[in-house]
């Protein structure tokens, strides 16, 4: 059973570290919380669900395709939430974020009506490593989720998109002073931060077999935790914060009565708030 | 100036006062008074919406056949269905609202337990029967006078599902997943107290919230670990099509029983192949031949172009029963006339099987065991 537990907490953790790394790239960027990330990750599973059973694409295409969505929605709720507010207290944003988060479940209940959808033929593809069951949907979990992981990595480190967003996450004005277009960057931030966050709205969607309005409330505080564990600004703080999360939580319902196991989130915020008020990684920008 | 805008607000808020009133008073027309109403509480939308549906299907029906036949005292019955969302918050909010319309003689519903007991306390204050289809708590029916409901409670379920898992399909041990709400917790205790009484074992207990979303992977690799024969659902049909789906990626092989709330077919739609072989309980199976079934189930097909359930059919009694009522009641039925009389009703031949309430508002009903075979509900043989 221990082997079981701790593939299932892997394939919670990537979920969460992918909804963290949105969350953190734009921590880092604008040190703003976006309340509304959990959101795009819902409309993300939404989108693919709508592609898969009315559009009759395959999965892995209507995968990539809401991906797309969910970054341009991320580059619209920038333009509609955040730089209209730029200039004025960062609680206007937080409400904004807020507010913005419930106009866009209740349009998705509208849409797509408040029960559960269920992509029927999802992937139930089971195979045995030595006497432990693995079904291929955690198996592409894990890939695509590292996939992710990596790509962002390169991104951030040798391209010139990725080194303006650090340049940023550091300094706005110098980096400004230096010739790049802090709007853009921004822009290209929230793509990216989106796009990742309805990637793992697909991929839970898919993996569980349920697409419901509410669906990114409780993945997103969760990341919200991950990335508060991880020191609020560090992506690979995000990824460790998220696994350890996905982990705590799996091994937690395994071993406590499964009552607890959304609790365990939430006493692990409050220990690494009181215990290690800068994360357990140490905080360096991003 | 100032002053003038004072008086210019107040004049403004006078004339929305003013507006709103008459607005208010607009909604109760009195040239109504040729009709009953009977209100409708059940969950339209969200994850439970098929059972609202069935519910309001089978009502409608019922009153239909009301009116081909003349009406009662020269009056139409007419249906105001609201949606609680299967949200006790709603279901409370709407039991306020039948309470306050005196034209409401009387509710149908809640369908869940949880919601039925959140309204409960305003249908008895206000003296206003609240019949529930489907509300098995125990404890639904003592909640007050005007509470009735013409299903078995869990303490008649539990056992017989029991039953059905320990001698009929000869499995000892028992794996159970309920839902953390009144009903789920009152399903798991009389089905895990009855698998102990016919010689069974129950080997896990797992719960899960209401609000937990819809991750069953890390209770089904647990439960794995313990062996089980069978896994009993105490849950509603989306999260049992989850749970099943989720089963077969972690690995648990095993049969699974439930309660009657998975006659539904959603089930079969968001379960799939999952769902094949599942086993349950029933009060209602349309292939009954006792002819109130039959023209039902006719009737049924007639006017919606598909098989009634057994939602559909408690609705149906559940109307019907207080159509009875409503009749002997007298020529001028009142809330608690109404109340009376339903008490009085004695062996109601309806398609779930004859009721009588005793002196509580509870029935006994008999059950029948059903199966899942190739994508459709059967009786098991």
């Amino acid at each position: 059973m221990f082997v079981e537990q701790f593939l299932n907490g892997i394939s919670l953790g990537m979920i969460y570290a992918l909804i963290a790394i949105g969350f953190t790239l734009i921590f880092g960027v604008l040190n703003l919380i976006n309340f509304a990330h959990g959101e795009i990750y819902m409309i993300g599973a939404f989108v693919a669900f709508t592609f898969v059973t009315i559009g009759g694409l395959s999965l892995p295409v209507a995968f990539l395709l809401s991906i797309i969505v969910a970054g341009f929605m991320g580059v619209l709720m920038e333009r509609v939430a955040f730089r209209p507010l730029r200039k004025s207290f960062p609680e206007a944003t937080l409400l904004a974020t807020l507010g913005l988060s419930i106009v866009m479940k209740e349009a998705a209940t509208l849409i797509w009506g408040p029960e559960t959808h269920t992509i029927s033929n999802n992937a139930q593809t089971m195979f045995k490593l030595g006497s432990v069951n693995v079904s291929l949907s955690q198996v592409s979990i894990f890939v695509v989720a590292l996939l992710f992981m990596i790509g962002l990595h390169l991104f951030l480190t040798k391209t010139y998109w990725g080194m303006a967003i650090r340049a940023l996450a550091q300094n706005r004005e110098a980096a400004s002073l230096m010739g790049v277009n802090v709007n853009l960057i921004i822009s290209v931030t929230f793509a990216i931060g989106s796009a990742m966050g309805g990637a793992a709205g697909v991929l839970t969607g898919s993996y569980y077999g349920a697409f419901y309005p509410s669906m990114g409330f409780l993945p997103g505080l969760k990341a919200f935790v991950a990335m508060v564990l991880g020191g609020l600004t560090s992506i690979p703080g995000a990824v460790v914060g998220g696994l350890f999360l996905g982990l705590s939580e799996s091994m937690a319902s395994s071993y406590l009565p499964s009552g607890w196991k959304d609790a365990i989130a939430f006493i692990l915020l409050l220990l690494v708030l009181l215990i290690f008020p800068q994360g357990i990684t140490k905080r360096k920008e991003a | 100036m100032k002053q003038g805008i004072g008086k210019a607000v107040i004049f403004l808020l006078a004339l929305v006062l003013l507006v709103g009133v008459v607005g208010c008073s607009g909604d109760n027309p009195k040239e109504t008074e040729d009709k009953y109403l009977i209100g409708l509480s059940a969950p339209l939308t969200g994850d439970y919406a098929q059972y609202g549906d069935s519910f309001k299907k089978a009502v409608e029906l019922k009153l239909e056949e009301v009116k081909a036949a003349g009406g009662i005292n020269g009056k139409n019955l007419e249906l105001l269905a609201m949606d609680s969302k299967a949200d006790p918050k709603e279901a409370a909010n709407i039991a306020q609202k039948f309470a306050d319309n005196s034209q409401v003689i009387a509710e149908i519903g809640e369908f869940t337990s949880t919601a039925a007991l959140a309204a409960a306390p305003i249908y008895e204050r206000n003296g206003l029967v609240q019949l529930s289809p489907t509300s098995s708590h125990p404890d639904f029916a003592t909640q007050g006078k005007y509470m009735f409901r013409n299903i078995a409670t869990q303490e008649v379920e539990g056992p017989f599902l029991a039953d059905y898992a320990v001698n009929t399909l000869g499995k000892k041990r028992v794996a159970i997943i309920y839902i953390q709400n009144d009903w789920g917790i009152v399903a798991k205790d009389n089905f895990a107290k009855g698998v102990e009484e016919h010689g069974g074992e129950v080997v896990a207990e797992e719960k899960y919230l209401p609000t937990d979303g819809k991750d069953f992977s890390s209770i089904l690799t647990k439960i794995k670990n313990t062996n089980p024969d069978i896994l009993f659902l105490g849950t509603m049909y989306t999260d049992a099509a989850l749970i099943s789906q989720q089963r077969v990626k972690a690995g648990l092989n095993v049969d699974i029983i439930g309660t009657g709330s998975l006659y539904s077919d959603k089930l079969l739609e968001l379960g799939g192949e999952a769902v094949e072989g599942l086993y349950l309980a029933s009060s209602f199976f349309p292939e009954d031949s006792a002819p109130q079934v039959k023209n039902f189930v006719d009737a049924y097909k007639a006017k919606y172009d598909e098989v009634p359930n057994m939602f559909a059919a408690q609705a149906y009694d559940a109307a019907g029963l207080i159509v009875e009522a409503i009749k002997a009641a007298g020529d001028n039925p009142s809330r608690q006339s109404v109340r009376d009389a339903l008490l009085n009703i004695q062996d109601y031949p309806g398609v779930t099987g004859k009721t009588t309430f005793d002196e509580n508002g509870d029935v006994v009903k008999d059950m029948v065991n059903l199966v899942i075979k190739d994508g459709l509900y059967r009786v098991f043989e």
